[in-house]
């Protein structure tokens, strides 16, 4: 990182530190955050799992917080703009990283707290969740996550104390770039047994340019299950660098869905520790980029205790000058014997000038393990092709159709059939035929 | 009557080998032809170059469908303008279902004709008044194109598609290989049903056995790239009993 880079961040913290005083994070460490970043700096292109993301952009980026208490209380973010509600589940919209309560439809339920971390005290255990997920101490893959750290303007603390609960977070990116950073914030906790659907859900109103920095962490308890949808739908000159954090308790069930459709460019950093005996990851992913987009994905997946399992899928699409990347990679750690992974990577490239690099690679430290890795990357299989063109179809229609098809796998988990049937419209899909769904 | 389709001294090579040698062939409507011949002799080049399959190199010769230049055009035209390709080897494709598929080909060749979109209603209706002809299952319909069927049910579902699609030329390609005597049975019908003197069909075969139940107008037998020898359905008997090897050494 640039020697302007790290003083221009120092510079924005100490303009806003005064009105970031207090909630969400406590000042001591989003000094400590700061310092990391100044000592340290980001990511650059020659840090090994930073190689396909686009860090020269944050060279004209600025890191001061757009958001703004005025915006939220009265936000000109109209209704129509939002996604429709899901039936179910209580919905709470953050604008430009800020609370607001006008556009949110919160249900009152037993088993969750839901809470603006502006407007209460962080959970005690976040800091501690923070420093010990990365494998290292100040990992260069959490600096995204320190960022989020010093700036951070509010955010959603969520607790599941027992049975079950549905939310939904939309997270709004109204703000140019030029007037400043958005960071969405997710603190999640989930007791034993708890359960929790989560949708949380990136998008651009006015401005299609922001800078977001998002950050989540999760901590499962034992037994607890959390299906969590992730959609990223931001604006298309946007600029997106995500980081979740999230450690499995014994039995704990994950279930992680990733959508990654918008911005310009987006990273996302993912750290998922299986921390407890019999602990389990399912994780599917989309990425598709077009135009000149970048979508680019590290996962690291660290099994840390006996018989824990992973099954990540990933499916990439490139057209256009696209670059879409994916590094999973997996660490079985020496006392982790009964582990199961298995990755399913895969690219189709669309386009003669896209470029898609999926990389799986696995650190095994014990003997008592079952891991299956696959990646590929290919063009339409012609034969399919063919076969749908034989049968009087459109070049255009069978090219979309076997598209949607590749994406399949990961798209026909999605359990929430409102959540499922809005994000097949908005795949380059074909052939959406409500009324022959209805009638099968 | 004209021809429906008229194939003209066709010649054609995959990867610089000659295929096809000049090959000359005339269906009119109402007629089933039969097409056999020994393994390697280009009966499949002739079906997949009919329905426009690529990485085939015509060196000469033409192909007429109903007073079209067939080999002009591309192969999702050749099947809205009526050809129809069954698969010797049905391509299975995942994630995509086969109500879909049925369901948006028979909308492009309805379109081709000036007609709406069918109804979902009306289509459901039809598509399993055809199944239960095909004796295929309901839950096909939401299963993915082929995916994971035996090699019967794919060939039932190329049949089950052609009868949606109501083709004016069915080409099948060797659909009764790998067909116990039930499948091939429910095959045979499944094709004589859409008999008609408007349409046509060509039955690439290697064995007798699927003309017992359709029974053809014309065999022909094609022999190193060239028909050897035609006849009506007497030709298949004296094949089975005396071997291609017959007609082979006279065509030499």
């Amino acid at each position: 990182m640039s020697e302007s880079l790290s003083s221009r961040i120092a510079a924005d913290f100490a303009t806003t530190a005064g009105a970031l005083a207090g909630a969400p994070v406590a000042t001591p460490r989003r000094r400590a955050a700061l310092e990391t970043l100044t000592a340290h700096g980001l990511p650059s292109t020659r840090d090994e799992n930073w190689k396909y993301a686009n860090l020269r952009t944050l060279e004209r980026l600025r890191f001061v917080p757009a958001a703004s208490a005025a915006a939220a209380t009265n936000p000109s973010v109209l209704a129509a703009d939002l996604p429709p509600a899901l039936p179910g589940c209580a919905r709470y919209l953050f604008v430009d990283g800020l609370f607001a309560p006008a556009l949110s439809a919160p249900q009152v339920c037993d088993a969750a707290r839901v809470t603006s971390l502006a407007a209460a005290a962080p959970l005690a255990q976040a800091a501690a969740l923070q420093s010990a997920a990365w494998p290292e101490p100040q990992s260069v893959d959490e600096r995204f996550l320190a960022l989020n750290e010093a700036f951070a303007t509010d955010g959603a603390s969520i607790h599941v104390s027992s049975g079950s609960a549905s939310i939904e977070l939309l997270f709004v990116a109204r703000a140019d770039a030029q007037a400043g950073a958005s960071y969405p914030r997710v603190e999640l906790s989930l007791d034993a047994g708890a359960s929790l659907t989560l949708i949380e859900r990136h998008l651009s109103v006015a401005a299609d340019n922001s800078f977001v920095n998002s950050a989540v962490t999760a901590q499962l308890g034992r037994g607890a299950t959390l299906q969590h949808y992730r959609l990223q739908e931001l604006g298309a000159r946007a600029i997106v660098f995500d980081t979740l954090a999230a450690t499995l308790a014994e039995e704990a069930s994950y279930q992680l869905h990733g959508i990654s459709t918008g911005a310009q460019s987006a990273r996302s950093t993912l750290n998922i520790r299986l921390a407890g005996e019999g602990a389990n990851l399912a994780m599917a992913s989309v990425a598709l980029g077009d135009r000149q987009q970048l979508q680019d994905t590290f996962a690291l997946v660290q099994h840390l205790a006996p018989r824990t399992r992973t099954a990540q899928t990933f499916r990439g699409i490139a057209a256009g000058r696209a670059r879409v990347a994916f590094n999973g990679k997996i660490v079985v750690a020496n006392n982790a014997a009964g582990t199961d992974s298995q990755q399913s990577l895969r690219g189709l490239l669309a386009g003669a000038d896209a470029e898609i690099d999926v990389r799986p690679q696995l650190e095994i430290y014990t003997d008592d393990v079952r891991c299956s890795h696959g990646a590929t990357v290919g063009k339409l299989d012609d034969h399919m092709l063919f076969y749908l063109l034989s049968r009087g179809l459109e070049p255009d229609t069978a090219q979309r159709l076997l598209k949607w098809a590749f994406l399949q796998e990961v798209i026909a988990r999605i359990s929430l059939p409102a959540l499922r049937r809005e994000i097949e419209a908005r795949l380059p899909g074909a052939l959406q035929d409500t009324t022959l769904r209805a009638l099968l | 009557m004209t021809a429906m389709l008229n194939i003209n001294n066709l010649s054609v090579t995959v990867d610089g080998k000659q295929i096809l040698k000049g090959l000359n062939l005339v269906v009119r409507a109402g007629e089933v032809h039969a097409i056999m011949g020994p393994n390697g002799s280009g009966k499949s080049t002739l079906a997949h170059v009919l329905a426009g399959r690529p990485g085939y190199e015509i060196t000469s010769g033409s192909v007429s469908f109903e007073g079209l230049d067939l080999l002009k055009l591309a192969p999702e035209e050749r099947a809205r303008a009526g050809v129809f390709l069954g698969f010797q080897y049905p391509v299975e494709i995942p994630g995509v279902n086969n109500v879909y598929l049925l369901k948006a080909a028979l909308n492009a060749a309805r379109k081709q004709h000036g007609l709406q979109e069918v109804d979902a209603f009306e289509f459901l209706t039809l598509v399993r008044d055809k199944m239960k002809l095909m004796h295929i299952e309901d839950s096909f319909l939401s299963r993915g194109v082929n995916e994971g069927f035996s090699g019967g049910e794919k060939k039932r579902n190329e049949i089950l598609q052609m009868l949606v699609l109501e083709p004016k030329l069915a080409i099948l390609d060797e659909t009764d290989s790998g067909l116990d005597i039930d499948a091939l049975k429910v095959v045979a019908a499944g094709v004589n049903s859409l008999r008609s003197p408007a349409r046509a069909c060509v039955l690439v075969t290697h064995y007798q056995r699927l003309l017992e139940y359709v029974v053809p107008d014309f065999v022909h037998v094609l022999v190193r790239g060239r028909i050897a020898r035609s006849g009506d359905r007497t030709l298949a008997l004296e094949l089975e009993r005396r071997g291609y090897e017959w007609v082979a050494g006279e065509a030499a």
